[in-house]
């Protein structure tokens, strides 16, 4: 059971409470929540917000694969997965990203938590754009996913 | 051939449209439209070296959302993504 999807954040507010509907609909007894917020300091500058952009097809896709591939690499078949992450403009403190994993066991929901936000971070096409108090921005540096 | 390049992340500095438009020869691959892009830095952002470097280390994508290769061939009309280095989370 997996939840996906990109929140837009000039329409909407991502929320932990839809997480928690969605987990506690699936009846797992081990339920883990990795919440994403922006920090306030990035490289000794005081950071204002992040704007985040995505290739949002592309990220649905990538999420259903981590998923899918969770089974085999962890050989965790039963599991609810709730992710979602904003797209636009959030400020400091507030959340980017919410995954919420749901299993029979702890240890399972532990290295499903982690696997999820790891794999999302290696390859999942979402970008950031640093906002400073100083009035500049800066997109940051990532990981390339080039195939040769 | 016409294609289109549509832009994200810090590309998007590229062009306030998020995409960049190509005339290229027939059988052009990924690796051709690499060297358009390099050549429109050189031509519209004084040959930027930091862009340059940005270009030379994004992967490029399908209509379908597939990851292709440098040697992937382009057709007339086709829009391709640029996925610059991600860093989401």
């Amino acid at each position: 059971m997996l939840h996906a999807k990109i929140v837009d954040t000039s329409t909407e507010k991502i929320d932990i409470l839809k997480a928690e509907k969605f987990l506690s609909s699936s009846n797992f007894g081990a339920v883990i929540y990795f919440v994403g917020t922006v920090r306030n300091v990035n490289e000794n500058k005081k950071v204002t917000g992040i704007t985040y952009d995505s290739r949002d097809t592309m990220v649905i896709k990538s999420f259903e694969e981590i998923y899918k591939e969770s089974e085999a690499k962890l050989k965790i078949k039963d599991k609810a997965v709730f992710i979602e992450h904003v797209k636009g403009y959030v400020t400091v403190k507030e959340k980017s990203i919410i995954i919420g994993v749901g299993c029979k066991h702890r240890d399972e929901a532990y290295n499903l938590s982690k696997f999820v936000i790891e794999e999302i971070k290696k390859r999942t096409p979402i970008w950031k754009k640093e906002h400073y108090d100083n009035e500049e921005s800066k997109w940051l540096k990532g990981v390339s996913i080039q195939e040769n | 051939m016409k294609i289109t390049v549509e832009l994200h992340g810090a590309t998007k500095d590229l062009s306030k449209n998020n995409f960049l438009e190509f005339e290229i020869k027939k059988n052009s691959s990924i690796k051709d439209i690499k060297i358009q892009i390099l050549k429109f830095i050189e031509k519209n952002f004084n040959d930027n070296q930091n862009l340059k470097k940005l270009i030379r280390s994004s992967a490029f994508c399908s209509e379908e959302d597939e990851i292709v290769s440098e040697n992937y061939k382009i057709n007339d009309n086709q829009v391709i993504g640029i996925i610059p280095p991600i860093g989401g989370g």
